[in-house]
């Protein structure tokens, strides 16, 4: 705590980062939320720990870009992931952003509950390097944790073994029950377009009804915009108020671009992007 | 005003029958999440100790998406198709007290210039059965919005858990006593004996802030530093919105159906959405997500209280438990500068 809140003073204080983005601790709580450090006091209040859940590569693409000095962040190896992933799709530049990366045990699921192998945030889960590369600097120490049940991927099994009549049910149930809320768009860090297909109205491609047919063109459409670009942080899921296993959906997409063209998004920031690049040994028999 | 006695399995059998006859029947979800559809006594969730459900019940007076009316292409007319007459009878089982109180509150921007016959008629097919609740967490805050885990407000029936499985039953309005009436098969009149006070095993929620306090000061605070920082990290979702038992925001738009139809929908709508006061002309007055969440703490605390001299909001706790940034509407309100 005390050597990130030192590398965060100092970045502030040479200017090299205009303001950090970091976690800070909910007053009486052990809950932490996503905090905008701009001044030394503020970088004091600065922590990192299992309760840290929030990825906060979101706030790159939406806080206003600093005139001097680059926008900081505290980022776990999952975060760099997403942070990989912008700079990939040119949202932000290598130069524009002072990465502090955080070695990482596992955050929690529940944040009102310990951590344990029960509550184990999802996405840990499926962690394959707790170390973060690529950052500017690194603290912390990453403690090895205990896996838990991958529930999602049992989940997905079962739900592959569905006839299409069933799995069709299945997702119909799931998004009758959302609300059009765009808390899954609004957490993700790889949302980040000015306009939104859901906000355009002319035409209006997606129906802003929350009605069976409106919710699942927004549901189905955000899933493919997310396809081979999704890097698996479970915000859209965690922010979704009527709790639909979002999850699902995200992971389905990432096996299939590992399995059809070897691709995982945000693993090094020079790859070019899946549906930016061309491969001759591609898949080409869906072409009539 | 008349007490009775009822039970869980009593409960249970009045759903069987509603469900015989034909009401809507809407309880709380297993899951906690939200309110929905039962047929079966054997789904109804009643649970004073059970956190307020993720998502509030207001859809079933104000729901997220309702078709206004339809329009069909005949020849050269355009033919205007009325949906169908809300009419069913509906009964809401378990609606905590933050929950019930939603109802008067929104029927007065409802009923204010507009009289919304939409939402009129669906309140007035609905019985409400409230619930003292027995649940507190950080976020609660309904003593701090003048109301306490064991207010009436907006309920027709309220049931008060007592041991063993039994409720102490009060009939609150004619419309209440009317449904215990019709089904007094479940209510057996109440003793003097059986109607002690239901003591609560949790404390009720602390008092976080005082609302005349804080409507005074959003009255001459309007521009201020607070607000920047207030809503600094919030990402402009309108979860906080859509869960709101009293957000009642909404947008019309024109859907088709087919070629030749479509119909006209009041959705839900949210001012934490950059688009919700953006012009055509791409000008828009509330231009960052500070100057949205001022406009959201507003509504709620001042604007609200100017026009209908009520508070909107109930201190559920909804929006702030269920926020993925953690921005917890009481604290801000609380740390108001005054
Ligand atoms: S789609 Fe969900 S899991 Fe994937 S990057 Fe976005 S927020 Fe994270
Ligand atoms: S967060 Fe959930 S409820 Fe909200 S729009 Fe996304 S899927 Fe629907
Ligand atoms: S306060 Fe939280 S829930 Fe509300 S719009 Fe902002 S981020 Fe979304
Ligand atoms: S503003 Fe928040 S606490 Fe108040 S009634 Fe709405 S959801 Fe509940």
């Amino acid at each position: 705590m005390e050597a990130l809140q030192k590398i965060a003073k100092e970045a502030l204080a040479s200017k090299e980062a205009a303001f950090i983005i970091g976690y800070a601790r909910v007053p009486g709580s052990q809950k932490t939320r996503p905090f905008i450090a701009r001044d030394e006091a503020e970088a004091g209040q600065l922590v990192f720990d299992e309760y840290c859940q929030n990825n906060l590569a979101v706030y790159l693409t939406r806080i206003a870009r600093p005139k001097e000095g680059k926008m900081g962040i505290v980022a776990k190896s999952c975060d760099v992931r997403a942070i990989v992933a912008l700079l990939q799709e040119n949202q932000i530049k290598r130069n524009e952003v002072y990465i502090i990366g955080v070695n990482c045990s596992g955050v929690v699921e529940d944040p009102a509950q310990p951590l344990s192998k029960e509550n184990l945030a999802g996405k840990c889960n499926m962690c394959q390097a707790p170390q973060p590369a690529g950052t500017d600097t690194v603290v912390g120490e990453a403690k090895p944790y205990e896996r838990a049940d991958d529930k999602v991927g049992k989940l997905l099994a079962q739900l592959d073994s569905l006839s299409p009549q069933e799995r069709f049910a299945f997702w119909e149930a799931e998004f009758e029950k959302c609300v059009k809320c765009y808390a899954c768009r609004q957490a993700c860090p790889l949302c980040y377009c000015e306009q939104c297909i859901a906000d355009k109205s002319q035409p209006r491609w997606i129906e802003s009804s929350a009605s069976v047919r409106g919710n699942f063109a927004w549901n189905m459409i955000r899933a493919f915009h997310l396809a081979g670009r999704c890097i698996g942080c479970g915000e859209c899921s965690r922010a979704c108020p009527a709790d639909i296993p979002l999850m699902l959906l995200n992971r389905k997409m990432g096996m299939i671009a590992m399995k059809e063209f070897n691709y995982r998004h945000g693993s090094n920031m020079d790859d070019p992007t899946l549906v930016g690049s061309y491969n001759n040994s591609d898949r080409n028999d869906f072409i009539m | 005003m008349n007490y009775y006695i009822t039970t869980d399995e009593k409960l249970r059998e009045l759903v069987r029958t509603l469900a015989e006859q034909k009401w809507n029947i809407i309880s709380a979800d297993k899951q906690g999440t939200r309110f929905m559809y039962i047929n079966d006594g054997k789904d109804l969730t009643v649970d004073a100790k059970a956190r307020p459900t993720k998502v509030s019940a207001k859809q079933f007076v104000f729901p997220k998406s309702e078709p206004l009316f339809f329009f069909k292409k005949e020849h050269d007319d355009l033919k205007l198709i009325d949906p169908q007459a809300v009419q069913q009878k509906t009964v809401l089982f378990g609606a905590k007290p933050c929950d019930a109180a939603g109802l008067p509150i929104m029927e007065k921007l409802f009923n204010w210039d507009y009289k919304d016959e939409f939402f009129n008629k669906r309140v007035e097919n609905t019985v409400v059965i409230g619930m003292a609740c027995d649940y507190t967490d950080e976020y609660c805050f309904c003593t701090s919005v003048g109301l306490a885990p064991d207010s009436e407000k907006g309920s027709d029936v309220f049931l008060v858990p007592g041991a063993d499985n039994h409720y102490v039953v009060k009939e609150v309005t004619p419309k209440g006593a009317a449904f215990i009436a019709e089904f007094k098969a479940i209510f057996s009149e109440a003793a003097q004996g059986d109607i002690k006070a239901v003591s609560r095993t949790q404390p009720a929620p602390e008092k976080k802030f005082n609302v005349d306090e804080v409507k005074n000061w959003l009255d001459g605070h309007f521009e201020s530093e607070y607000w920047s920082k207030a809503g600094e990290t919030c990402l402009g979702c309108a979860q906080c919105a859509f869960v709101c038992p009293v957000c009642h925001c909404f947008d019309i738009v024109d859907e088709n159906c087919a070629a030749d139809c479509g119909r006209r929908v009041k959705n839900w709508d949210a001012c934490q959405f950059g688009l919700f006061t953006k012009h055509a002309s791409g000008h828009n007055p509330r231009e960052t997500q500070p100057d949205r969440y001022r406009q959201r703490v507003s509504h709620k605390f001042k604007y609200y209280q100017d026009k209908f001299g009520e508070t909107l909001c109930t201190g559920c706790g909804r929006c702030s438990r269920n926020c993925a940034v953690g921005i917890d509407i009481a604290e801000i309100v609380a740390n108001i500068p005054m």
